[in-house]
């Protein structure tokens, strides 16, 4: 008898419910999964398009904060999963089944729904992030994780050792047994053979089921952060099998594409990483299809552009719906519906959906929130000075035009 | 000093039992009948730990038990049940212990040693004099 595939004795548990304080005021009304990204995706689409590519269709989303937006998108975009071949995803907002209080943090957030896991039985865990952007075929991580008879197993990629220390650093032996693991460590352990990198922790799991539900038990008895950066696996280094799985590109061997929406500026930059030529995230892979939930729209249009010199679009990402009046767009990414009117400039910049970019305005490195209207004249992210005076700046630079911020400063306008 | 034990337990004559034989080795008991008043004899009263009954039928021994961990998550708690298969849910495994009932004490009187011994938490005779 052929072995039963291990992805169907697989759940897929997608941690969804962090605050996202890093990335306020982009997170003011919605849950940072829920964050627009690409024009017409939202951060979460990434990991549950790589679920649906992997086969790995039993899928529990857990909730928390602000999760209204998420819900209504994965209800609109992803009833996609056949319930009669036992494939579905389910938002789990908190139970209070087994504590009275929010979740304490990601290993909290586990335990809390252990019920899930008596009720589903599955024999390994694939714990995700509803936060990051990649490419990710789960059947070959899980696959690996079977083959090595691993207690846990993380995914891994090589990550300069200036930026590991906001990362969990892992230290492996040779044959890729995890032997030490420090999260956010103030100086990262090099990778043996180049000083320059750190192996760092994705935030990617592959669990035995028995063994997680032990560990995030004990966990909770304790006085901890009750985090698995933090707590949960630095415990199970010590006395379990816990594996480094190397994330590559299959085709060149390299380290994969892989960002953590962490802040508002690596949000900006992943953005930015799509509008190249050769963009270092691709999204017309006919292989590996990304899937949202997208209104109706009409084409995106460009009109008088002919009229006016300097007009056009260039290296931008423009969703349906669009209206680019007789404007420049350089390098940005626009959402569906935004309207940029005569004479304005939008570089380097990422508009939701709604915004409308006034005659002559401008608008640089700026991220700008659903709705908004820029008025006419305006500038944004070229007086870093001004900007803060009025709205969000990150401190990469990023002028972020939340719809707060722009109500006061049309109030302004007007007076 | 003492060690103070909760003993929650539905039918009166297990729940007599276990008083006169828990008084007998030397801890200081109390009773409850049901899972609803241990939660809130946790709430409370210092303890050192919670001898746990599972069938009972105003609250279940594994919700009292995650309300008694709820309320203070370093209790040690023994589950002292006629029930093996409850040791297959996942909910059970937050005990220190899983007795599975018998005529004889020796397994649970061991346990409670054990579960006592392996705790970090201050102890209750302490507690009562802060």
């Amino acid at each position: 008898m052929t072995p039963v595939d291990p992805m169907r004795s697989a759940l897929a548990m997608i941690l969804a419910g962090g605050q996202g304080e890093r990335l306020y005021p982009l997170t003011r009304d919605r849950a940072k999964p829920a964050v627009f990204f690409g024009g017409i995706y939202r951060i979460m689409d990434f990991t549950l398009s790589n679920c649906a590519n992997s086969g790995l269709r039993r899928i529990y989303l857990l909730t928390q904060y602000r999760s209204l937006s998420l819900d209504r998108h994965i209800r609109l975009g992803w009833s996609i999963f056949n319930a009669e071949l036992g494939e579905f995803v389910h938002t789990v907002p908190p139970q209070q089944r087994m504590r009275t209080q929010f979740y304490q943090g990601t290993a909290d957030a586990i335990f809390q729904n252990i019920y899930v896991l008596q009720m589903e039985k599955p024999q390994y865990v694939v714990i995700l992030s509803g936060d990051h952007v990649y490419k990710m075929d789960y059947r070959d991580l899980v696959a690996f994780h079977v083959e090595r008879h691993a207690d846990l197993t993380i995914a891994c990629v090589p990550v300069p050792r200036h930026q590991a220390t906001s990362l969990g650093v892992a230290q492996v032996d040779q044959d890729g047994r995890i032997i030490g693991f420090e999260e956010k460590p103030a100086d990262p352990k090099a990778l043996p053979d180049d000083p320059e990198m750190a192996l760092c922790s994705m935030g990617v799991y592959v669990f035995t089921t028995e063994v997680l539900v032990r560990a995030v038990i004990d966990d909770a008895r304790q006085d901890t952060e009750h985090d698995f950066g933090r707590n949960i696996v630095p415990a199970l280094v010590a006395g379990s099998r816990v594996s480094a799985y190397a994330f590559r590109d299959e085709h060149t061997g390299a380290p994969a594409y892989w960002r953590d929406i962490g802040s508002i500026d690596s949000y900006h930059e992943a953005n930015m990483d799509l509008v190249a030529v050769e963009p270092r995230f691709n999204l017309y892979d006919d292989q590996w299809p990304l899937r949202t939930h997208m209104e109706q729209c009409p084409p995106a249009k460009t009109v008088l552009s002919a009229s006016n010199p300097g007009a056009g679009v260039i290296d931008s990402l423009i969703s349906g719906g669009c209206i680019i009046s007789g404007a420049r767009v350089v390098r940005s990414v626009l959402s569906s519906y935004v309207r940029v009117e005569r004479d304005a400039e939008v570089t380097d910049s990422i508009l939701f959906p709604g915004v409308c970019v006034g005659h002559g305005a401008k608008l640089r490195r700026s991220i700008v929130d659903r709705g908004v209207r820029i008025p006419p004249g305006s500038c944004f992210g070229y007086d870093a000075e001004q900007d803060r005076r009025r709205v969000t700046v990150t401190p990469g630079g990023v002028a972020v035009i939340s719809r707060v911020a722009a109500l006061a400063e049309n109030e302004r306008e007007r007076t | 000093m003492k060690k103070k034990i909760l003993v929650v337990e539905d039918d009166k004559h297990q729940r007599v039992l276990l008083e006169m034989e828990l008084t007998r080795v030397g801890y200081d008991v109390i009773c409850v009948a049901g899972g609803k008043d241990a939660v809130e004899k946790v709430a409370t009263e210092p303890l050192d730990l919670v001898v746990l009954d599972i069938g009972m039928p105003d609250m279940d021994g594994l919700e009292a038990m995650q309300k008694i961990l709820d309320v203070d998550r370093k209790l040690p708690v023994v589950i002292n049940t006629a029930y093996p298969s409850f040791k297959d849910d996942f909910q059970s495994w937050s005990a220190d212990a899983y007795v599975v009932k018998s005529g004889d004490l020796t397994e649970l009187l061991n346990e409670i040693d054990k579960a006592l011994a392996s705790t970090t938490r201050p102890e209750a005779a302490e507690d009562e004099g802060t």
